[in-house]
């Protein structure tokens, strides 16, 4: 039976919005989009779609939408758990997920949400059981303790799990999935959490695979006893962005307490502020909804200049093509073509790896595009980390010493 | 914070804030932790009246679950007491759980709040006054945290 549905997209990224244009394949259900619910006027619904992050200000809007539809689904992490603009709430944003506006919202989580599962979820069908990412995952586990932790690998065929190897992988806690980080050679970072407060339960599973780096004690002189020491040690420089590594979509709902730490900018300079470089990437391909693909290479180009990273030609010649595939989607975006949307981001799924540009790295790809088959002219490496400042089209960013962003400034109007 | 701040502020103890505690949540392994509370208990020693003991088989078994937890249900601190280094009794329970707290303290400075309403101390079980110092410790570190407004509950 056809059903009305509407999507609504609120602020930030509207990749998932985009995405629910294939909605449309196939389908006799009415849909129809809003981009701006502010200036809604109030109609009825079966289906309310809401997509992209929510602020506290938003609260009457969602209940003037509840109110007049029959189900009201949360598409994509940003609206279900905050999402990765919520990483600003550490900086005193208040990004809130959909579920302390209204009790009965169903959630499609991911970044990006799966447009099967949000189609099913409008037929009223029982969402498939998903397994563990880790069951699916080609590398195998031992759990064994690692001796050191890499911020970054050699990129290379293996069935070894990334945490066996020392570099921190969510897959543990999180469900199998349709973007698959993980088989571009990018580590997953949770954005289908299998458990509830999983970045916590990461972040004590990580701690124990530590267990052969050494941790610092100290003398305490009132116990007349050892003690865990208060100073900085090889744990602490392992991972120097915990919140950024282990709740990258969660925040919000992780039973953490509000960030106090002062904003520098906007929201989206603060979900910047504070990463590492090498998974500067990895956020931007999510966040930046149409304009994804320059935001990565903006950045990884800025980077690369200078420091002054040899980029050969065949690295080059992919991302101009991946530059004007963006162009076509945004074209077919605005069209409201479906047909054609589906074909550009099949094309870009086979260059990217997925629609989080997994693939994309510092000075080339992180796994082979087949078509490519001279996987060593276009293939990343990892890079050392220098501290300095960057700048490349829309973006203008600092590192320091431990290759962490303590400034983030972008040029929104020109994503 | 390092602990000569601790010291500084610390002597004489600011009675106001001191006031101000009264869930000090600590779990204690089963065997040098409690060991060294049962000893001084048989020796009448007096500790602070916010220490609320949970009662461990191994420090092993705290983690970022049972702080949070703990924080989240009104616990003003967490301490967790495990065996000397090289003492476990159940091989490394007591490292690998310094480890994790060890990323939770990080964490909570990332998130802008002291890192001094968590940690880990040791005790012997022979000797009740590891205990009670450990629990002494404990409070002195979280008034220097409410002192410098860096805990988590308002005003603790
Ligand atoms: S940031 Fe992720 S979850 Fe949010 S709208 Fe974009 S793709 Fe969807
Ligand atoms: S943790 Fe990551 S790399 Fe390891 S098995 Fe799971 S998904 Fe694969
Ligand atoms: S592999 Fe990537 S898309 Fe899949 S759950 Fe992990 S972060 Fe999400």
């Amino acid at each position: 039976m056809a059903v009305e549905v509407k999507v609504f997209q609120f602020n930030g990224c509207n990749k998932c919005f985009t995405e629910s244009i294939l909605l449309k394949l196939d389908s006799e259900d009415k849909v129809t989009y809003i981009e701006n619910p502010k200036g809604w006027k109030e109609e009825k619904t079966d289906i309310a779609v809401i997509t992209g992050y929510l602020l506290p200000e938003d609260g009457k809007i969602l209940e003037s939408i509840t109110k007049n539809s029959k189900k009201v689904i949360g598409y994509g992490d940003c609206v279900t758990m905050g999402g990765i603009f919520a990483l600003a709430n550490q900086n005193g944003h208040k990004i809130t997920p959909l579920k302390e506006f209204i009790d009965n919202a169903s959630s499609i989580n991911g970044c990006l949400g799966e447009i099967m599962e949000l189609n099913q979820e409008i037929k009223g069908k029982s969402p498939v059981k998903l397994k563990g990412l880790c069951t699916v995952c080609k590398r195998k586990s031992t759990c064994d303790y690692m001796e050191a932790v890499h911020r970054q690998i050699e990129f290379e065929e293996s069935d070894v799990c990334f945490n066996d190897l020392g570099y921190q992988c969510n897959g543990f806690v999180a469900q199998e999935c349709k973007e698959r980080c993980i088989d571009y050679d990018a580590p997953c970072r949770g954005c289908k959490p299998m458990v509830a407060r999983s970045g916590i339960r990461m972040l004590g599973m990580f701690g124990t695979l530590m267990g052969n780096i050494e941790v610092a004690t100290e003398h305490s002189v009132k116990g007349a006893t050892d003690k865990l020491a208060d100073e900085d040690d090889d744990i602490t420089r392992s991972v120097p962005d915990v919140l950024g590594n282990f709740f990258r979509f969660t925040l919000p709902t992780s039973g953490l307490p509000q960030g106090r730490i002062p904003s520098t900018g906007s929201v989206l300079e603060d979900v910047f502020t504070g990463r590492l470089i090498e998974e500067l990437p990895l956020i931007a391909g999510l966040l930046a909804g149409n304009k994804s693909i320059s935001l990565v290479l903006n950045i990884l180009e800025a980077y690369e200049t200078g420091t002054k990273m040899e980029v050969g030609s065949c690295t080059k010649k992919i991302r101009k093509h991946l530059r004007k595939l963006e162009g076509d989607l945004g074209k077919a975006t605005e069209s409201q073509d479906a047909q054609q949307y589906k074909e550009i981001t099949e094309k870009i799924r086979k260059i990217a790896g997925n629609m989080n540009l997994s693939n994309l790295f510092f000075g080339g790809f992180r796994s082979k595009i087949t078509e490519y088959d001279n996987f060593d002219e276009y293939k990343a490496h990892p890079f050392d980390v220098v501290e300095g400042s960057y700048a490349h089209g829309c973006v203008e960013y600092k590192i320091d010493s431990d290759g962490k962003v303590t400034d983030f400034k972008i040029k929104e109007e020109a994503l | 914070m390092t602990s000569s701040e601790v010291g500084d502020f610390c002597d004489p103890m600011d009675a106001e804030i001191k006031a101000k505690i009264k869930n000090l949540v600590v779990f204690m392994c089963n065997e040098c932790g409690q060991g060294a509370a049962n000893t001084a208990g048989v020796a009448r020693m007096g500790y602070d009246a916010a220490i609320r003991i949970v009662r461990v088989q191994c420090s092993g078994q705290v983690g970022p679950i049972q702080i949070m937890d703990a924080l989240n249900n009104g616990a003003d601190a967490v301490g967790v007491v495990g065996c000397c280094l090289g003492a476990c009794h159940f091989f490394n329970g007591n490292i690998l759980s310094m480890h994790r707290i060890k990323l939770m303290k990080k964490l909570f400075k990332e998130l802008g709040y002291s890192d001094q309403f968590v940690n880990q101390w040791t005790a012997r079980a022979a000797e009740g006054e590891t205990s009670v110092g450990d629990f002494e410790d404990m409070v002195d570190r979280l008034a220097v945290a409410i002192k410098n407004k860096g805990t988590i509950k308002d005003g603790c």
